[in-house]
């Protein structure tokens, strides 16, 4: 693997560990015992007085080879309801798009940060779901009330 | 080079032991010559097994070799023309175990003629790692490079992050392409896949598509499975007609997504109607269709792969390849991935991806265009090739004959600057912060089927080497974290692998020639570590670790080192030697920090 990335990341990894947001959660991964540094379990907590409060949404980061010249990738579980994020989980965002917003001196909180903020502000010029897409343009009320079964299906971890 | 040092460099070639790693396109023109310069002792790695495509550049392989090992088959033909060389071939990864440090130890130069950017970093490292000069070089289509390596001296091959191929974002590729290679990645890392193989393995593999969740996968696509007793060529003209007018026509209603741009036009059925007039004319022309080994655009007519297709051609193309991979190639259906070498794939990407571009009002591209871009081909020039062998061979001589002043890093370019094809600068200095090179390589002797991880962190790493908070990294896999800032289960799990043994870590084991990371969050400091098997046989008072080489980047006056009695650390030799009584023996010995210091004894040799 790149020793760039690696480094990159156990920096990360440090800085987290020093101070991180309140609510929020981001370490890698342990599978049978194995710790990937490559791959990280995180949670994002819904923002306060918003729908979307309560919930802890889960998110895996997957870092590529090239990290941090490209961007991890951040994924949801499947069938995750919001209109920014793909069938199979994926954020669209455009911090995390290689050619629209992602520098390499972007941070894991700034990552995590901005996803929170994706949650109660979606984009609706980059559609990647039809259901809460159509949803939210065109049945707010709808909408609202998906968001808030979900948040019971994401409690606090802890 | 000047007439006086003539003799001298033919010694020098004659007498020296080098390292060939690759026996391909730099590699057969490298070792044609090498010998013919002189060299007299050369080893030769590769991997790789001789393709048919490889013959066209790859000058020292016959079609008759096909299959064979390169570097075994390069030997061959290399002592035709020196019967007198020393040369040994090795079919294998040069990242083997076999090709350790004190292998690389064993040669006076490596010479580089590689194909990708991992074995380029191993051998990087592994020539940093045995102090051995290393010769690197490249070659992409007209363009080429030769740079020399030497540790401590110039950069190291990773001193400089490296360009990597591009990946483009999945909002492009899936709903907004503009550029005929966003529409040859979705035909290739989603179409393609989704048709006829698994959706998840084919856009990892080029990270593309990158999405894969499997059922969103098809959901997202919208193409209908074959229904019984349908034939092959309808089943085709439906996928064509979800693909191209339904989706795209859904797509297009979505006016939110059109306001800064163009919204895609649904394929015309008009279109779609002359395509299929083509088809069955084709195949009621009675042309042998359907042998398994052809394409659909043979069958068709379609043989000058420069020219672009008409979209009526596209269509025929398009349907009659999944036509014939329903019917010939059943057995396959659904593990097929695009591979340029298999043209019904590249026929179903060229026809694929330019009916998507005509759709988005894009340019469309000839097959032959659509084929490397799909295969990322850049279609090799051997001249290059022989350009750059030469130039490796030169930079080679003046290393050997140590006029290191004279070692300069050469470019080839495709057009003159100030008319000149090669551009020479001299080597770079090392990049401080480089994560390879900045740092010291040690090189550690354990048992590494007696040695906890506990002991590794204590004994070793934070009494030997002067770590306080190491983190201990094995590839991706981290083992080890210390600190007071961890969580109270991570405290639990680590304390778990204290006790396991260092070949039995799990996920990255601990054991001969593994390369750990050490890093050090409270200090700064980072290190990467060799490990090197030993079994130490004198169990009752016996040393049982030892390290070789220097700890550079270290504060001086920290804590907890303490005891570098008499060290002499300016000695690039420096070799400890750690004595340990019965300690060693207790791999399971709770993890006091200062119960075990009285019982060892360092000695500096």
């Amino acid at each position: 693997m790149s020793s760039i990335a690696r480094g990159r990341i156990t920096q990360e990894r440090k800085r987290w560990r020093k101070d991180h947001p309140p609510g929020f959660f981001a370490r890698p991964e342990t599978n049978d015992g194995v710790q990937n540094l490559m791959k990280w379990k995180c949670h994002i907590p819904g923002r306060k007085d918003t729908i979307w409060e309560g919930g802890y949404y889960p998110i895996g980061m997957e870092f590529p080879e090239d990290y941090p010249q490209k961007p991890p990738k951040c994924r949801f579980p499947a069938n995750f309801y919001h209109p920014n994020v793909y069938p199979s989980g994926t954020v669209c965002l455009s911090i995390l798009n290689e050619d629209e917003g992602w520098v390499p001196s972007i941070n894991i909180k700034q990552i995590l940060q901005g996803i929170q903020d994706l949650l109660t502000d979606p984009n609706p010029n980059s559609p990647a779901q039809t259901e809460a897409y159509v949803d939210y343009t065109k049945n707010l009320k709808e909408y609202e009330s998906k968001v808030k079964k979900q948040v019971d299906k994401f409690p606090p971890p802890f | 080079m000047v007439g006086t040092s003539a003799e001298g460099a033919r010694r020098a070639c004659r007498e020296s032991k080098v390292l060939a790693v690759g026996a391909g396109g730099i590699g057969c023109e490298l070792l044609k010559t090498l010998v013919l310069s002189g060299f007299e002792d050369i080893t030769l790695i590769d991997m790789d097994t001789i393709e048919i495509s490889n013959l066209n550049r790859q000058f020292l392989f016959r079609k008759k070799h096909v299959g064979q090992s390169k570097a075994e088959m390069a030997r061959e033909a290399a002592l035709k023309i020196a019967p007198n060389a020393k040369i040994n071939a090795f079919h294998g990864n040069v990242k083997g175990e076999k090709f350790d440090v004190d292998f690389f130890k064993s040669f006076d130069v490596v010479l580089n003629g590689l194909d990708n950017l991992d074995a380029r970093r191993h051998v990087n490292r592994m020539t940093l790692a045995a102090g051995v000069p290393l010769v690197e070089s490249g070659t992409a289509g007209y363009n080429g490079q030769v740079t020399v390596h030497r540790k401590g001296e110039t950069e190291c091959f990773e001193c400089q992050p490296k360009p990597v191929p591009k990946q483009y974002p999945v909002c492009t590729i899936r709903n907004t392409p503009d550029k005929p290679i966003h529409c040859i990645v979705w035909s290739k890392d989603l179409l393609f896949p989704g048709l006829f193989g698994e959706p998840t393995q084919a856009s990892q593999e080029n990270g593309a598509g990158e999405e894969n969740g499997a059922g969103g996968e098809e959901k997202d696509l919208e193409i209908s499975t074959r229904q019984p007793g349908q034939s092959a060529r309808d089943y085709g003209a439906t996928v064509l007609g979800e693909v191209y007018h339904d989706a795209i026509a859904r797509l297009a209603s979505l006016e939110d997504m059109w306001k800064e741009r163009d919204p895609p036009k649904p394929l015309d059925s008009s279109l779609i109607t002359a395509g299929l007039g083509k088809v069955a004319k084709a195949s009621s022309a009675g042309g042998p269709r359907g042998a398994a080994g052809e394409s659909a655009s043979h069958v068709l007519g379609l043989t000058n792969s420069h020219a672009v297709w008409t979209v009526e051609e596209s269509v025929a193309v398009f349907v009659l390849t999944i036509e014939i991979l329903l019917e010939h190639h059943a057995a396959k259906i659904g593990m097929l991935g695009f591979d340029k070498d298999f043209d019904l794939s590249v026929d179903f990407v060229a026809a694929a991806s330019n009916l998507r571009s005509f759709c988005y009002g894009i340019p469309q591209q000839s097959k032959f265009d659509v084929k490397g871009l799909a295969g990322n081909i850049i279609h090799a020039i051997a001249t290059t090739n022989a350009i750059i062998s030469g130039l490796i061979v030169l930079e080679a001589q003046k290393v050997l004959l140590k006029q290191f002043s004279d070692v300069m890093t050469t470019f080839v370019q495709h057009n003159p600057t100030r008319g000149r094809l090669l551009q020479r600068i001299p080597p770079q200095k090392p990049n401080p912060k480089c994560y390879v090179c900045s740092k010291a390589m040690v090189r550690l002797e354990i048992d590494v089927k007696k040695m906890t991880l506990g002991q590794l962190v204590d004994e070793v790493l934070c009494k030997s080497l002067a770590f306080k908070h190491p983190t201990v990294l094995v590839g991706p896999t981290m083992h080890f974290e210390s600190g007071n800032d961890l969580e109270d289960d991570e405290v639990l799990h680590y304390g778990k692998q204290r006790k396991k043994i260092l070949a039995d870590l799990p996920g990255g084991p601990i054991a001969h020639n593994a390369l750990v990371q050490v890093e050090d969050y409270s200090q700064d400091m980072s290190v990467e570590i060799l490990v090197q098997h030993k079994v130490f046989e004198d169990e009752g008072s016996a040393e049982f670790f030892a390290v070789h080489g220097e700890v550079k980047g270290r504060e001086e006056g920290e804590e907890g080192g303490g005891d570098e009695e008499g060290g002499d650390s300016d000695d690039d030799d420096l070799c400890v030697v750690v004595a340990e009584g019965e300690g060693a023996k207790r791999n399971d010995a709770e993890e006091g920090e200062g119960e075990r210091e009285s019982k060892k004894q360092k000695t500096l040799m």
